[in-house]
């Protein structure tokens, strides 16, 4: 039996990297440290997932090989006027530069699943700007944590007791020192345990901001509740915020996929930069998928653009709403869909996933999605974090390194070998 | 691989040549006696410029805070697009390129060296993420220490020895390359909301100890541990009028510690730090540069990097989280801060420097009278603080205006009369000649960097070339300044390592080169407890593990190790 | 006067990237040369002629240019970019960007738009009769420069966000708006003549958003100020009143929201705050 420390969790943003895992005839027989969806992951992972490669003959999905795989797909590549490469959030960041190397060499659109959570946050940063720091700052000095629209007891259960709330810092000592907000619609699990909650009217989120913004610069409300929220209560927020010594905001998908969108993250943004003319205040996004971080970072430095970037022309190009892959697919665009490690068919809207199903639509995945059952090819691939090493990035954009730690089943490679295939290829078929 | 340069006119100050029409012979990298004439590839450099590859020594390329900043800025990258081009992958500009096109602008101008100014140890992943994508340079990476609870902990108890290790430990975990201090102790107070201190003497908030003994600290810790280069730091009160006490301060602070005539202390971007007036008051706002070149000529211990700044839209960044705020509440653009923490900060403000802005055109003087005032260009390099003070594509454009007092005084005609009558360049008539170029561009860095192989074209340096299209005994620089800049931007041949990256307006290699780290040994004893330390106090101060911060060697995709023996 | 007429060949599925569409363009070149342009049809590079079917008729010493084109256009971009005289003509429903950074000259479609008609324009005028997507007279993601100058007509609805950081120039939306128009505004007039979906003005920190039509809610970083009784865009004079808002407060701005009373009856009680 093997034993492993300081293993990283590859499920949420958290990326916590203290899991301890008991490996026995390459099956993990044993988590600690690890929450329940860590701990489902780490240890059911393999039950349910596809061993073979797959290619639609005669309607149906029936099993071939690698090469085949690959030669079917690398083929349609370079025959697609504009195809449209999606995914990358389970990833190792490896995997997503060969990604972006064959999107570029195709004249692709690669995009992330960032275009579907926290895009619009990526965008309001891009108007105002963005006042944040690592999880480790608000574990030391924060004394007011506010979780907006988000509910990280469900969603990223161990936040809380590695990052916000609970942690003993150098300056806090834990709950007893800090003071907890929600802001959300329905009293979650994060809002049960709040010392102050605010139960805010669906989709208002931008009022409410504008509201304490507005409060900020002293000016009165002339209205008698705002968001649902009678005015007294906001003025209480606003003066809490205004009198915390260092204050945190995390934002989830209750304020970024409501009611104006990338605005409610601009305006959010806004408030917090408005709010260090009184006191230390940063704001974070809590991010979903353990790489999505990552995904982000990559194609920035090699792009100059976060998501959605449209290679087509030879060069970088990027304007959400244009080249973006839920816009693309609406408008009908692209004559091929390539997903990484993402399903686009269960998780985008119907109106536009419908186009793609009109096209070769493939699929890279460990398991059998509800894409891979509709696309014209599925390769199987290793999981990261567990069948194969690689670098993620967490929330607050701390590089850390996913570890190996059982062997995938015989011919699974991880994407970032089935996608160095599938660029050779190409380039072979260009004849380079 | 072998390569005969043929009859270019040569710098090469630091072997003396100046000028000289010379064979140059190339094998496996290297520069080399004699090479082989019938295997050799050979290129004509008759009439053309031939230096050392260039040395960039304090530069933001790669890591968080630049890639935060591409993020912040796609209207910096939309209006320049760099296209994909046979093995030249795209890639976007302006003040921020992505890494290809970073490593391609490099190898353009004929630089083959870069160093990336301002690292959080504990993003250095990242860093090196970007770093193994930056292609044809070498690089390396000073990680910040200013503002460390563990520095500034063990200082404040006096125990030096203890601080060295800690440093030593760091460096090699996360291989980084020399000591950085960034707005000491302001950073740490910064993340409680308050300014940049000012007062050298004042206690830094809850860790006891001052300014001052932070970077007396960490200058003796950089003589310790025998780093090849010495203390770098970006002082405090960076940007504001008056703070010309502050850097002479700084650097008498540390005076005392000279033992033998060596380099104690690198002021980098000296530029921004070099202003007189009185505090807060811009109407104040004038040239600092005659007393802090009067010091620094005075005194060999210091050196500098200019940081001058061009009028043009770029990107400020830098770890003065501090400085950042206060420059977006001048200019309300868009802002952004990340605090690291247990470490330091960082901040990011879009900046256009204006000609006709009386504060930017003094800046833009002082950073020139800087250098034209300095009696020993072995102590200077040239920077512009890429991408603070102008981005990196601007260089040719200094080394202009150091060449050629028309094309100083083309510029002091447009900017406004009250600020000229604040600054001496108008009264400096110095120009530098080739010589003085390449020892800022190439010889003085390299040797401030403590790097032997490079900077020069000696027998055994590395083979990093840069051959550029201009005649420097038929061109008189003062008045074909304009040709000056188009040489100096796209170089005829750039040679990485022996092999031709860049050849007439086109990339024709694409490869990483190295990364330059230090790993310091010290006493056995002396790492095991700091060893111990670390591990026993690791999740108090992060949220990370211990081994999980840790960077192994073969991460880098091409490591260039420097051991050192120290004093411990 | 050059006329020259475009018309889709067949219903094509990738973007087609039609910078090269525009009078000034146009009107240097030969109808050879034209028909030879390159345009980006997804990532192949193909000329003018292999989409459309090229004419050139009308020539005359009078005018300048005019240049028509038909058929379904909803995945072009970028016609009349950049464009500073003459006429383009548009039959049929098109796609994104139509008249980005547009200086003069005119653009009339019959038929819808997608977003970001008008971005970045500084002078000229667009005429769009159907409706028009998201981002109307607007900027490109992390641009502060929305539309400087010029008038742009929208004889249908138009989307969310727009003249979002416009400067300057008239923006007239007969139909409804989506939310947000006048966001991060800076001056210049958006008049939408049908009801609004919200958010009127946000962030804007100078200018004029008037709607004429019924508004859910006003932002509670506006103040109201005063009842007008009509207000001028350009040489217009659109009848009222108006209550008058001034905002966005959030952003120490002092724009000016007018939303029509009688169409608004649910803010009455806002008179009672009237200074």
């Amino acid at each position: 039996m093997k034993e492993y420390r300081d293993i990283l969790c590859p499920v949420c943003g958290c990326l916590c990297d203290d899991i301890e895992v008991n490996v026995e005839n390459n099956s993990i027989v044993k988590v600690q440290n690890a929450c329940a969806m860590g701990a489902s992951k780490f240890l059911n992972f393999s039950k349910e997932r596809l061993k073979n490669p797959l290619m639609r003959k005669n309607g149906e999905l029936v099993p071939c090989s690698l090469n085949e795989a690959i030669d079917h797909i690398s083929r349609a590549l370079v025959k697609a006027e504009f195809p449209v490469i999606y995914g990358f959030a389970l990833s190792s960041c490896e995997a997503i530069k060969v990604g972006i190397e064959l999107a570029e060499e195709i004249g692709a659109v690669i995009d992330n699943q960032t275009t579907v959570c926290h895009g619009p946050g990526v965008q309001g940063l891009q108007d105002i700007g963005q006042v944040s720091c690592t999880l480790g700052e608000v574990k030391h000095r924060a004394d007011l944590i506010i979780y907006w629209g988000s509910n990280p007891q469900d969603a990223h259960p161990r936040h809380f007791e590695r990052y916000s709330l609970l942690p003993e810092g150098r300056f806090r000592g834990g709950k007893k020192d800090r003071k907890l907000v929600v802001v959300d619609v329905r009293k979650t699990a994060t809002a049960r345990m709040a010392d102050f909650y605010i139960r805010i009217e669906q989709g208002k989120d931008f009022e409410l901001i504008s509201a304490l913004r507005a409060l900020l610069r002293f000016e009165d409300i002339e209205q008698e509740q705002v968001a649902g929220i009678p005015k007294e209560k906001v003025e209480e927020l606003a003066e809490m915020m205004r009198s915390c010594e260092y204050g945190v905001i995390f934002f989830g998908q209750g304020l970024t996929q409501t009611i104006g969108k990338d605005r409610n993250g601009d305006n959010l943004f806004a408030l917090v930069r408005d709010l260090n003319k009184f006191t230390k205040f940063l704001v974070m996004p809590i991010r979903g998928h353990y790489n999505v971080t990552g995904s982000n970072e990559v194609l920035t430095w090699q792009t100059g653009f976060p998501f959605g970037v449209d290679l087509s022309k030879g060069y970088p190009w990027y304007n959400p709403g244009d080249t973006t892959v839920v816009d693309i697919f609406r408008r009908g665009e692209n004559d091929l869909t390539l997903v990484v490690g993402s399903d686009p068919l269960a998780h985008l809207p119907r109106r536009a996933t419908m186009h793609i199903l009109e096209h070769p639509l493939f699929t890279i995945d460990p398991s059998m999605s509800l894409t891979a059952m509709a696309s014209n090819v599925v390769i199987p691939s290793a999981f990261y974090g567990l069948e194969a090493e690689g670098t993620a990035y967490r929330m607050d954009g701390v590089a850390l390194p996913l570890k190996k730690i059982v062997e995938p089943p015989e011919g699974i490679l991880p994407d970032e070998e089935i996608l160095r295939r599938i660029l050779e290829k190409v380039k072979e078929i260009r004849g380079k | 691989m072998e390569l005969i340069i043929k009859n270019g006119i040569v710098y090469d100050p630091l072997n003396g040549v100046k000028g000289e029409a010379m064979d140059i012979y190339v094998k496996d990298g290297k520069i080399v006696e004699k090479a082989d004439g019938s295997k050799a590839q050979v290129i004509d450099a008759t009439n053309m410029l031939v230096l050392p590859g260039g040395v960039d020594m304090h530069t933001h390329f790669a890591g968080p805070k630049v890639n935060l900043a591409r993020m912040l800025r796609p209207e910096d990258h939309y209006k320049d697009p760099q296209r994909k081009r046979g093995v030249r992958r795209c890639g976007t500009g302006y003040s921020i390129p992505s890494v290809f096109t970073t490593g391609y602008w490099y190898a353009e101008m004929g630089f083959t060296l870069a160093f990336e100014a301002a690292n959080p140890p504990l993003k250095m992943m990242h860093v090196q993420d970007e770093l193994n994508d930056t292609p044809l340079i070498d690089k390396g990476a000073y990680p910040v220490f200013g503002n460390n609870w563990y520095v500034m902990e063990s200082l404040s108890k006096g125990k030096i020895e203890e601080c060295a290790a800690y440093i030593a430990w760091v460096l090699s975990a996360i291989k980084g390359y020399a000591i950085k201090v960034v707005d000491p102790g302001s950073v740490e107070e910064w993340k409680w909301g308050k300014g940049q201190i000012g007062d050298m003497d004042k206690q830094v908030e809850n860790f006891g100890i001052t300014p001052k003994e932070i970077v007396r600290g960490l200058a003796k810790v950089a003589k310790l541990l025998n780093l090849p280069h010495h203390l770098h730091i970006h002082t405090n009160m960076l940007g504001n009028p008056g703070n010309s006490e502050v850097t002479l301060e700084t650097m008498k602070a540390v005076k005392d510690l000279v033992t033998n005539g060596e380099l104690l202390i690198h002021m980098a971007h000296l530029q921004f730090h070099s202003y007189g007036g009185k505090e807060k008051d811009w109407n104040s706002f004038r040239s600092g540069s005659e007393e802090i070149m009067k010091y620094i000529n005075k005194n060999p211990y210091v050196s500098f990097d200019m940081g001058q700044i061009a009028f043009t839209d770029t990107t400020t960044m830098t770890a003065d989280g501090p400085f950042e705020y206060n420059l977006y509440e001048i200019t309300k653009n868009k802002w952004m801060n990340a605090d690291i923490e247990f470490e330091t900060g960082s901040g990011i403000v879009p900046i256009e420097y204006k000609r006709d802005n009386f504060v930017h055109s003094i800046m833009w003087a002082v950073g020139l009278e800087l250098a034209l005032l300095s009696k020993d260009l072995w102590r200077v390099a040239l920077s512009t603080d890429h991408p603070n003070g102008a981005p990196l594509t601007f260089y040719p454009r200094v080394i202009s205006w150091l060449m050629s007092k028309k094309a100083r005084e083309r510029v002091l005609k447009l900017i406004p009369s009250s600020a000229r009558s604040k600054t001496l360049l108008g009264s400096i008539d110095r120009e530098f000649n080739f010589e003085e170029i390449a020892i800022i561009t190439r010889a003085s860095p390299a040797k401030l960097l403590g790097l032997k192989e490079k900077g020069h074209l000696g027998i055994g340096a590395d083979a990093d070339i840069a051959i550029y299209d201009i005649n420097p005994k038929a061109l008189d620089p003062e008045r074909d300044y304009r040709k000056i800049r188009k040489a100096f931007r796209f170089a005829k041949y750039t040679i990485k390592d022996g092999k031709i990256v860049y050849k007439d307006n086109e990339i024709i290699e694409h490869f990483i080169a190295k990364t330059y780290w230090v790993n310091p040994h010290i006493r056995e004893d002396l790492y095991n407890y700091i060893n111990s330390e670390l591990e026993r106090n690791f999740d108090k101060y992060y949220t990370v593990k211990i081994s999980n911060y840790k960077i192994p060697e073969g991460y880098l995709v091409k490591s260039k190790r420097i051991d050192i023996i120290t004093k411990l | 006067m050059r006329e020259i007429k475009l018309s889709l060949k067949e219903p094509f599925i990738p973007p087609l990237d039609c910078s090269v569409i525009n009078t000034d363009n146009f009107y240097q070149n030969s109808l050879e040369e034209i028909k030879a342009l390159k345009i980006w049809r997804g990532n192949r590079e193909v000329s003018l002629e292999d989409v459309f079917s090229i004419h050139e008729e009308n020539i005359s010493e009078q005018g300048d240019i005019k240049i028509y084109i038909e058929g379904d256009l909803s995945k072009a971009r970028r016609i009349g970019q950049g464009m500073s005289f003459g006429e383009i003509i548009i039959k049929g429903n098109y796609g994104l960007y139509l008249g980005a950074h547009m200086k003069g000259g005119k653009i009339t479609v019959y038929g819808d738009c997608g977003s970001w008609v008008g971005v970045e324009m500084e002078g000229g005028f667009i005429e769009v009769k159907g409706n028009v997507g998201d981002y109307l007279a607007s900027s490109y993601r992390g641009t502060t420069k929305g539309m400087k100058g010029g008038t742009i007509l929208v004889n249908g609805n138009c989307g969310v966000e727009a003249c979002g950081w416009m400067s300057g120039g008239i923006v007239k939306v007969m139909g409804n708006s989506g939310i947000f128009p006048g966001i991060h505004m800076k001056g210049g007039i958006i008049y939408v003549k049908g009801d609004c979906a919200g958010r009127a003005g946000a962030n804007m920190i100078a200018g004029r958003v008037i709607i004429n039509g019924k508004v859910d809610d006003i932002l509670p970083s506006f103040k109201i100020e005063e009842v007008r009784g009509s207000v001028k865009v350009g040489d217009e004079k659109i009848e009222g009143p108006f209550y008058v808002f001034v905002g966005d407060l959030s952003d120490e701005g002092d724009g000016r929201l007018f939303v029509h009373v009688n169409n608004n009856p649910h803010l009455k009680k806002y008179e009672e705050y009237i200074p």
